[in-house]
């Protein structure tokens, strides 16, 4: 755990300079700012000790992770709400289902960073659409073989996240 | 201690190919059976049964446009990163953002527990037979003093041993009541305002936590237990012991609340619209398959059923 007093010192010299950096990549004060107080609360939570050499770099890395995570909330609220003009009237969920499933959605999405895009596309049509391997072996015109073996990775990746801090 | 990469591999594994199966019995008992040669495999198999919960966007109504937004969100995204950000650096996530509800947490601490649709049965060591409804974790703890079941979700049934054993009382305690089995076959399911106990041999003691009276619960009584007490139910709508032959059995049940038992054992949204909420049925329903299940009902009342997607169910009144 970093102690206060560095986090302090960190904070003095490099708050202002972190929020103008984030205030370029948002183009918005307010979010800004918010993002820039999140980032040293991280720091704050953080286990080990803090390493110094590139403080600016190091601060940008964290960041620049809730920057994506920003982004990330805000295209799927975009992307869900177009996606719900599509839907009839008297089926469009409840405002509280639509925040518990865009939460969850938010999660898997986070999840699901960084994995290839036909690994992750198996994964979805199956965990979403319900669909057999079979079924997305052909529509996307792999082997059902490669299907097995994407979803299987997709699942296994998750598992590693999601139990990390328990190994 | 967390199982080896390899358990957890042959985990997932048996979790794809029961799933591809739509829970192919035989299957399923090679599983249980992998599942039981070592408590490495039951563990890793009860973290990837929750975890695959965790994921389950099936449960929830309005997931029918789940993949598009995604798909979407995720391309957007990306653009924005590569405009705005990162100019091609490799990404930065932050890992300990997955929130950690009490029931996925119970489900792989527990000795035991079921999936959605499944069930399962535990020999106990003192002969007794303990049978765990879909959706359920228990605990065991077996002492010297006492044998006890904790019920932490879900629904199971105990079939108490013949014999008296080492003296030692049988318990069953849920987040309402401590139970004490004497002889007999009861049910306790643990709803989400309170506990129900079922007799279906024999009897069985409610504990009053205050004084350690015992109030006696006789063959064929239904009991209600919440934090204000115990409280027996003169009549009920459905047979609570019919799930361990895989039935559900209703007596002039309100279709909502059939709807509700039904969902237990399966993934995703079911419901119905107001206006047929009140209807009333009764009859003998297989669970094996709950879709298959659900078809029947335009049979009987006048219904039909509007399914969006595999996971998305509302049955409507005939127009």
């Amino acid at each position: 755990m970093p102690s206060n007093d560095s986090v302090h010192t960190l904070y003095s010299d490099h708050h202002s300079w972190l929020n103008t950096w984030l205030r370029s990549k948002l183009g918005n004060a307010a979010d800004a700012a918010d993002l820039a107080q999140d980032t040293f609360v991280r720091l704050l939570q953080r286990h080990e000790q803090l390493q110094l050499n590139a403080p600016r770099a190091f601060l940008r890395t964290i960041a620049r992770g809730l920057v994506i995570d920003h982004w990330r909330r805000e295209e799927l609220h975009r992307a869900y709400l177009q996606a719900l003009a599509h839907v009839p009237e008297g089926q469009v969920p409840s405002a509280e289902a639509r925040e518990l499933l865009l939460e969850l959605l938010e999660r898997i999405a986070r999840m699901l960073d960084g994995l290839k895009p036909k690994v992750r596309r198996a994964f979805l049509l199956a965990q979403c659409e319900g669909l057999s391997h079979k079924a997305i072996a052909e529509q996307m015109g792999i082997s059902l073989r490669s299907v097995e073996r994407h979803v299987a990775d997709a699942l296994y990746h998750c598992y590693l996240l999601r139990y990390e801090d328990e190994r | 201690m967390a199982p080896s990469s390899k358990a957890v591999k042959q985990a997932i594994h048996w979790m794809l190919r029961l799933r591809e199966s739509g829970n192919d019995p035989v299957l399923a008992q090679q599983c249980e059976r992998w599942r039981n040669t070592q408590h490495e495999h039951e563990l890793a198999w009860q973290r990837v049964t929750s975890l695959q919960q965790d994921l389950d966007l099936r449960a929830i109504p309005g997931a029918g446009v789940a993949l598009q937004t995604l798909e979407t969100s995720q391309r957007r995204l990306h653009r924005r990163q590569a405009l705005k950000l990162l100019g091609g650096a490799a990404m930065v996530g932050s890992a300990s953002w997955l929130a950690k509800d009490l029931d996925t947490i119970s489900a792989w601490t527990s000795d035991y527990a079921t999936a959605t649709g499944e069930r399962r049965t535990v020999h106990l060591p003192d002969g007794s037979l303990l049978q765990l409804n879909t959706r359920t974790a228990v605990d065991l703890a077996f002492t010297e003093q006492q044998r006890m079941v904790r019920l932490k979700h879900g629904e199971l049934m105990l079939t108490c041993s013949q014999t008296p054993y080492k003296g030692q009382p049988l318990l069953v305690q849920s987040r309402d009541a401590l139970l004490e089995g004497f002889e007999g076959r009861f049910v306790v399911r643990q709803d989400a305002d309170c506990t129900r106990v079922s007799v279906s041999q024999g009897r069985v003691a409610i504990h009053h936590p205050g004084t350690g009276e015992l109030q006696w619960m006789a063959d064929g009584q239904n009991w209600r237990i919440d934090a204000l007490g115990a409280q027996r139910l003169a009549q009920v709508d459905m047979d609570a012991a019919a799930w361990a032959d895989g039935l559900i059995v209703t007596r002039d049940m309100r279709l909502a609340d059939f709807l509700a038992q039904v969902s237990r054992y399966r993934h995703g949204y079911l419901g119905c619209s107001d206006d047929i909420a009140d209807l009333r049925l009764s009859g003998v329903f297989r669970l094996e398959n709950p879709d298959q299940l659900l078809q029947l009902l335009p049979q009987t009342l006048p219904v039909q059923l509007r399914q969006r997607t595999r996971w998305w169910i509302r049955i409507e009144r005939v127009a």
